[in-house]
Parts: C-alpha cells; structure tokens; sequence
C-alpha cells in the first residue's frame, strides 16, 4: 500500500536536469538511469527505511520540479522538511546560483530544515578536469558559512551518494531526541485536558 | 508562439502570494490572504474582540435592565429568575442525558465486546442517529470488527470516538477552522494515547487511526464538507469557471510529456481523468486522498511509456497541471480544504499521499495564477484565446479537440490519411512517367552508342593462327601421372 510511514521528510531541490532524480535513483536502487526501466513507475517520491545505530528510520524523499515557472509554488514543497538536499551541476555555474537562491528561502522560512548542498556529476570531472566549472573550496567556504553539509557525488558511478543520504539520517535521529525533549510535550498536555474536560463537565 | 524553449518563468508578484502579515509563509485567499498561522492568530484575536464586545454589551443590557428594574420597583420581578430557574432546568436535563450515555458507555464496555452493546450508545442522541445511512452503518460494523483485534485498546477507542462525536455535535455552529482543529487534535492524543499508554505497535496504531479516520469522518462528512460558514462553493465555482476559460491550452504549450498518439498512454490520461473526478464522491478524506495516488499513478504510467524511463517531478507536475484542465474535477476546493482539515496530519505531511496531494495543491495555485508568460505566449495572445476570439494551432495530433467523438477524430484522421495516400500516389504517377521516360531515352542512348561504336571500329575478322589444340596440350607431364587405378576383386 502507499500508506508507508515516514519519518523524515527530504526534499529535492535544484535546477531543472542537474540531476535529483538520478541521485534519488542511484540511492534507492542503486543504478543509473539510462535507457528504458520497467520496475519503477516514478521517482519523484520514494520511502526508502535505513538503520541509523539500531534505529529504523524512513526517509521520505520528494523530488521537486526545478523548472522556474514553477519557483513560486516551491514553497509548498518543501514545508514541513527535516532536511534538504540541494543540488548543483560541478559543470554548470548557474546550477550553483540557483543554490543559493534555494539556501535563501529555506533559511527564511523551513528554519528546522537542515541543509545539504550536494554537487552531482563528479564523474564527468574526473575524466577531465577542465569542465569543473564550480570551485570545490568556494562551495565550502560557502556551506561553512550557511552551516551546511557539502559534498560531491556521482549518480553514475555511486561516489558518495550513500554517505549523503546516511548522514542525512544520522542526523534526523540525533537532532530529533533534540527536538523531542524540547518542543512538542507541552502541547498534547493542554490538548488532552481539553478533551476530559469536556467530558467532565457534562457529568 | 515558441513552443520549442523548454524553461520559462511564472511572472506571478511574490507579494501576492504571500501572507499579508509578512511572516513569509504562503498566504490563502481562503483565510483573507494570511497563511494559516497568522489566520488562526487573527481570528482567535477577531474572536475575542467579539467576545469582549458581546460580553459588554450584554453588561450594559444587563444594567439597563437593572436600572429600569430598579425604577418599576420590582413589579415584574418574577421573569427574569422564571427565564433563568427554565434554562437551569434544560441544563439540568441534558446532563442527566449525558449522565445516561456515559453510563451505559461504560457498563457496555466493561462486558465483551459484543455489537448489540457498542451499538447501543447510539440511541440516546438521536440528533446523531437520525440521519445514518446505509454505508454509514456498514463503516461502523466494519469498525467495531477492526476494533475487537485491539481489545481494551479497542474499546477505549470506541469510548474516545463516541465522545469526540458528541462534542462535535455540541460544536455544530461553531468555525470550521475550530472544527478542523479540533479534529486534528483529536488524531494526535488518540495516536499518542495508543502508543504511549496502551503500548500498539506503531505499524498498528497506523492501521487503528486510518480506521479512527474512517469511522469519524462518514459520519461528519456531511457537515464539515463545503460547510454554509465558508466560501468553499464559490471558489469552487470560481475554479471551475478559470479551468473552463483555459480548455484551448495544449500539452505543448505546458511541455508535457505524454503523448496520447499511443492507445496505451490515452487510456492512461483518460483513467487518471476518472480517477481525478472520482475523488468527490469518496467521503473519507483517506479514500479521496488515494484518488489523487491512483490519478498520479497512472499519471507515471503514461510519462514512462511515452519516455521510456520513470519520470521525475519535472515531468510528472506539468502533466498533472494539463490532467486538472482536462478533468476539471467537481468541488476540487472543497475537496482539497476538506482534505487539508480533517486528513489525518502524519498522512498528510511527509507519505507518498502527501507528495502527490502537495502536487495537487500546486497544480492548482499554477492554474489560478496562470498567465501568458508561463505558457511562453504574448499577453496579447493570452488575452485573446481566454476571450475565445481566437484559438491557437494545435499540433496535427490535435487539431481535434480529444473531447469530441472519438468516431469523428477518426474520420478526420482517416481523411487526413487519405488526402495524404492521394498525394503520395501522384508523386508515384509522376515519378513513373519520369521512369518511362528515362527508360525510352535510355533505350535510344544504348542503341546510338552501340552504332557509334560499331561504325568507329568496323567488325574486322581475322583468320586464327593457331588450329584448335588437343585439350591436354598444355599439360606437359601427363606422362608421369601414375596409370589410373584398375578395379580389384578381393575374396569376401
């Protein structure tokens, strides 16, 4: 059934064609997307479980439309988020400017999303390093200010793909027992007093 | 018109989009254009104001009353108390009434489980009664048979339903907002009071809330959906009427990649169509939500086959966006308010149902906000084809709107076929003639050259020289060939 339950909610974010889907791919079912597949109907929405020191956490993984057209409504997207991957293109500069842009509106309104800033096809450097476009100590520089993870990955040949998404939910779980122990308790108090009380008063 | 560029901008003011309070979430027409947050804020502090106004002018009433008591002296002194000793004996009445239910509440729930006792604490509240029908009675059967795998757990759950009901009906007038949240509340210490006290599995209290969901939700569908309180009817119209006004825009036009030249794919687009418009008639928001996973689904479906590899959300919501328009599913506000108010919130927020719901959403904040620009046509062209004056040119696969008779697209598909095989078939006349043509020319070209050929190097016979020679001259050792072998008979 597609009722699976998820514990944490990560979005995709990034241009249009630097990649998501094909990370989100090479993670789940550990392959590169090229030429015709027939077991998987999509990618934009996976639950995939992992273990995490013994615990069993879902993650929740939602694949955006980078398109701009569609920029105003990103919001929606990621609401909610516990963690954000955002993607660039190592080739493309202007794949990078729009991180920042994303790295923007998440600061400014998903304040517990936590940010992940991730350089897709390093493969393609590799062979040849003139075609980096985007250097790697600016975008740590960058993420160290902002606080972010950073890495660089390959969806082709699976270079750091599952380290990223592990660290994301290491990090779900010991930010969680955090979060836990200081937000949501006091609430559910109120709430169940509300509820006896109305059964109370009618006694 | 350049349908070719694949990347465009929505030219919609952020401002617009956001809420009025400027705390930079989203806001919504629905709640005045603050995001749910700030509306929420808003209302409760609206809500108290009224409150405090009602309270003071009922004071000043009071005390004019009093004054004006106060001057008669007493002569109608009896009222006001007789008023008051009437509403304390109402008062009085419902409790003993309330005082029954739970009683009975409890003596059902301590005995087994049994369906003649759940059932029973039905009957004194016939405001609730009255109206169940026949689904409604199934769901509830159905739920007190789920329930009996929960034991305690499971009566406590009854128990907790029943008095959430109640209170529901108690709360009748008020906001739907209220409700909504109420609701949600409701979900949240029934999941928590499952887990933490009677200890379920979490896989388990899962299964218990979408049944919880189930069993509250047919019986209040009635009220809370599109309620009298809100303006849910009229942007539903309003939807509608936009979705109407914006038939002519092509798949091209939102660079969809569905092509419904393949029979497989077009009964894809037309099954996540039915599936999309099926949505209104579930009453639970869970079944209304796997509607929107069934459409997606076949949604996926019809962009792999087309494509040949599972698509990602960069095909997947422009072709939800052309799916909506094409649907132009009944009450899709309602649908998506009653959703948001009363689905079960982990559901919604973070599972696969989330993720397409979220897509929904989305496709429908594109459609309000459509213009020219996102579909990469002038303002110019954008006003015309709304006002119908004109209507753009469709590739030759659509040149027939797919709403019109299938028989008829046929026919038109035919005849464009037809008038094609004609064309082809003069161009094979033509080129034939050419052929003949050439063949003559080729005939007359061969003979000409032959008879030059033949008057430049006139036929000159010369007597040979050399007489015809045995065949084996030229194979001087045949002599030292051993001679050839003769037969031989062996004794056998």
């Amino acid at each position: 059934m597609s009722g699976q339950r998820v514990d944490c909610k990560v979005v995709m974010l990034g241009k249009e064609s630097v990649g998501k889907t094909s990370l989100v791919e090479r993670y789940v079912h550990h392959r590169f997307l090229q030429g015709p597949y027939q077991n998987t109907i999509g990618a934009a929405f996976v639950a995939k479980s992992m273990n995490v020191g013994g615990r069993i956490v879902t993650l929740g993984i939602w694949d955006t439309a980078g398109s701009e057209r569609y920029e105003a409504m990103s919001r929606i997207y990621y609401r909610g988020a516990k963690a954000a991957i955002v993607c660039y293109d190592l080739t493309d500069l202007s794949s990078f400017e729009r991180v920042k842009f994303w790295v923007n509106e998440l600061q400014n309104f998903e304040e517990h999303c936590r940010i992940y800033i991730c350089g897709t096809k390093i493969d393609l450097i590799e062979n040849d390093k003139s075609r980096r476009q985007v250097d790697f100590h600016d975008v740590q520089d960058y993420a160290d200010e902002i606080k972010a993870h950073l890495c660089e990955t390959s969806s082709k040949t699976g270079h750091s793909v599952d380290e990223l998404f592990q660290k994301v939910a290491e990090d779900f779980v010991n930010y969680s027992d955090f979060q836990v122990q200081t937000e949501p308790k006091g609430v559910d108090l109120t709430q169940k007093r509300d509820l006896s009380s109305y059964s109370c008063c009618h006694h | 018109m350049s349908l070719k560029s694949e990347r465009r901008a929505i030219h919609v003011d952020q401002s617009e989009l956001l809420c009025k309070k400027g705390c930079g979430y989203y806001g919504n027409p629905a709640w005045q254009g603050f995001c749910s947050k700030c509306w929420r804020e808003e209302y409760q502090k609206a809500r108290q104001k009224q409150i405090q106004e009602d309270w003071e002018l009922a004071e000043r009433l009071q005390r004019e009353e009093n004054e004006a008591y106060a001057s008669s002296q007493g002569a109608q002194g009896g009222q006001p108390s007789l008023g008051f000793a009437k509403f304390e004996e109402k008062k009085s009445n419902e409790k003993t009434r309330k005082v029954t239910t739970v009683k009975k509440f409890f003596t059902a729930s301590s005995k087994s489980m049994q369906k003649k006792d759940m059932k029973e604490p039905k009957a004194p509240s016939p405001s609730l009664t009255r109206q169940y029908s026949i689904e409604t009675d199934r769901v509830s059967k159905d739920f007190i048979e789920f329930l009996k795998t929960y034991q305690k757990a499971g009566q406590d759950m009854y128990k907790q339903c029943k008095l959430f009901l109640e209170a529901v009906q108690h709360k009748k007038e008020s906001n739907i907002e209220e409700l909504s949240e109420f609701t949600q509340d409701f979900y949240q210490n029934t999941a928590d009071k499952l887990q933490m006290y009677w200890k379920v599995p979490p896989n388990k209290v899962e299964e218990a809330m979408d049944q919880i969901e189930k069993f509250i939700m047919t019986r209040l569908y009635k009220h809370v959906f599109c309620p009298e309180t809100t303006d849910d009817e009229k942007k539903d119209l309003t939807v509608q009427k936009r979705i109407r006004a914006l038939h002519w825009v092509t798949p091209q036009m939102l660079c969809v990649p569905v092509n419904e030249d393949i029979p497989e794919v077009s009964d894809m687009v037309v099954k996540a169509i039915t599936d999309i418009i099926e949505m209104d008639s579930k009453r639970i928001p869970r079944d209304k939500l796997a509607c929107i996973t069934g459409c997606s689904k076949q949604i996926f479906n019809a962009i792999r086959i087309t494509k040949n590899e599972p698509a990602s959300a960069d095909d997947f919501l422009p072709t939800l966006i052309y799916i909506v328009l094409k649907a132009n599913p009944p009450r899709l506000q309602s649908n998506i308010q009653y959703i948001t108010r009363f689905c079960n919130p982990s559901r919604l927020m973070t599972g696969e149902d989330g993720y397409y719901f979220t897509n929904l959403c989305c496709a429908i904040a594109f459609i309000e906000k459509l213009d020219g620009q996102s579909l990469n046509l002038s303002e110019e062209e954008f006003n015309r084809y709304m006002s119908g004056q004109a209507s753009p040119k469709r590739h030759d696969s659509d040149i027939w709107d797919t709403d019109t008779c299938p028989g008829v697209k046929q026919m038109h598909r035919n005849l464009d076929l037809l008038s094609q095989l004609s064309e082809r078939q003069e161009r094979i006349v033509t080129e034939a003639k050419k052929l003949e043509k050439d063949l003559i020319d080729w005939t007359e070209d061969v003979t000409r050259e032959v008879q030059d050929i033949v008057e430049k190097y006139p036929l000159n016979i010369k007597s040979s020289s050399q007489a015809l020679a045995s065949i084996d001259s030229e194979n001087v050792e045949d002599d030292r060939l051993p001679p050839p072998l003769q037969p031989q008979v062996y004794a056998g």
